[in-house]
Formats: C-alpha cells, sequence, structure tokens
C-alpha cells in the first residue's frame, strides 16, 4: 500500500468499518476480512483493532463478549444508534469532499 | 471501611488488582508475542503520558485481550502491527480518551490564545 493510500485511508477507515457494520455485528478478526474482501488488502489486523478500540470509546458501537473455544472471549461489535448518526455524517462529509475533488480535477471551481 | 481508608490513601484496589491480573496474562504470553507485547508497554510509557487509573487498567486488559489472541490463533506479529509499529502504538494509545499530562498544557494554551482574542476585540 503506497503512503498516500495509507495517508487518506486514516481519514476514512473509521467511516468504512462503521459501513460495514451495518446491520452486520461482527468481531475484530471478521472485520479485518471483510476489509480485505472489499480491496483493502493489506490493512493490518492492530490497526482495525486500535480502531474498534476507539469507536467503543466513543460509544458508537454496543460490544458484547462472546466466549470462544480457547483463549480470551470475542468482543463482537453491533453499530448502536450514536454510530448510525455518525455514519450519516460521514457520508455526507464523504459526499461533499468526493463532489469536490471530482470539480478539480475537471478543472472547475 | 478499613478498605476504603487504605484505597484514599493507595488508589482503588479493584483496579490494582486488575492490573495485576492483565500484566499476569501479558507476562504469560510465549515468545514472540511477549517481547513485542513488552515492546509495546515501554514505548506507552513514555508516549501514553494516560494519568488516569481506570484508562490505564482498561488499556492493559485489552492490550492482553490483542496479544492473547493472537497467540492462540498464531497470527504473525507482523500482520497485527502492520509496517509501522509507531503508527500502530500512537493510534491504540490515541484510542483512550483518559486525562493526560499535556491536557493542562492545552488548557493553558487555549486560555492564553482567548485572552489574545478578548484583547483583540477590545481593541
Amino acid at each position: 500500500m503506497g503512503k498516500q493510500t495509507t495517508e487518506m485511508l486514516k481519514g476514512t477507515l473509521e467511516g468504512i468499518v462503521l459501513a460495514l457494520l451495518t446491520g452486520n455485528p461482527a468481531y475484530g478478526y471478521e472485520i479485518t476480512t471483510l476489509l480485505r474482501a472489499q480491496g483493502f488488502t493489506e490493512i493490518a489486523e492492530g490497526t482495525v483493532y486500535a480502531l474498534l478500540v476507539r469507536i467503543e470509546q466513543k460509544g458508537l458501537v454496543d460490544v458484547e463478549k462472546v466466549p470462544s473455544e480457547k483463549g480470551p472471549p470475542r468482543k463482537v461489535y453491533t453499530l448502536n444508534a450514536q454510530g448510525e448518526k455518525e455514519l450519516d455524517e460521514f457520508w455526507n462529509t464523504w459526499s461533499f469532499l468526493s463532489e469536490r475533488l471530482e470539480q478539480l480535477r475537471k478543472g472547475g471551481n | 471501611m478499613a478498605a476504603k481508608w487504605i484505597e484514599l490513601v493507595t488508589g482503588s484496589l479493584e483496579q490494582k488488582k486488575q492490573y495485576k491480573q492483565s500484566k499476569a496474562r501479558l507476562d504469560a504470553l510465549p515468545e514472540p508475542y511477549l517481547s513485542v507485547a513488552n515492546a509495546f508497554n515501554r514505548y506507552f510509557m513514555y508516549y501514553g503520558g494516560v494519568t488516569e487509573g481506570e484508562t490505564i487498567v482498561q488499556m492493559h486488559s485489552d492490550l492482553a485481550d490483542l496479544w492473547e489472541r493472537a497467540a492462540i490463533d498464531g497470527t504473525p506479529v507482523s500482520e497485527i502491527v502492520g509496517e509501522d509499529p509507531i503508527e500502530f502504538a500512537e493510534s491504540f494509545a490515541q484510542a483512550y480518551g483518559g486525562t493526560r499530562w499535556i491536557d493542562k498544557e492545552r488548557a493553558r494554551l487555549n486560555e492564553a490564545v482567548d485572552k489574545a482574542k478578548a484583547k483583540e476585540a477590545g481593541q
């Protein structure tokens, strides 16, 4: 992944993960797998983990601890009402940004 | 009653217990997870600057979860940490919104700017 891609992803990954969680509760590793399936192939699990910690601390997801056969219980993340609100805002911001950038590319302003 | 009094002096006993538990979990990790978990903990001490016991306890227990899981699933360290360990460490630490030593200085800076703006507006 190029440095530019990494930098740009930084600002959008949270929105991407919230979007992936819509109607689809998942645990950390599942989310990493989903991201990779979406073409974000080089995302480290730790990056996703840190992000999940952040959205949990911000109260955007509900967390349920599900026992696993071995090791610590897995945390399953579900988007809550506050997370949905945040996701709406993210899409609005995204539309604005992509529209403006497309304008710039076309040379207009 | 006695416990309450002691906690006033030493901080929360419950927190200490939880901290010790996650410390023990981290110490029990197999290599190479043990080395890498220790390296991150050392970095967090310098970088994190988190001053709230509760936040530190939470962060440690989350770290134990992360590395235990990796050790059990046999996930390579490189897949957890990615290409830039510093980036990972700092975004992890920043996820914890507890009080930091820098907060006092942030408040001071904001206050200084507010005063300057007020002066500006007054002229």
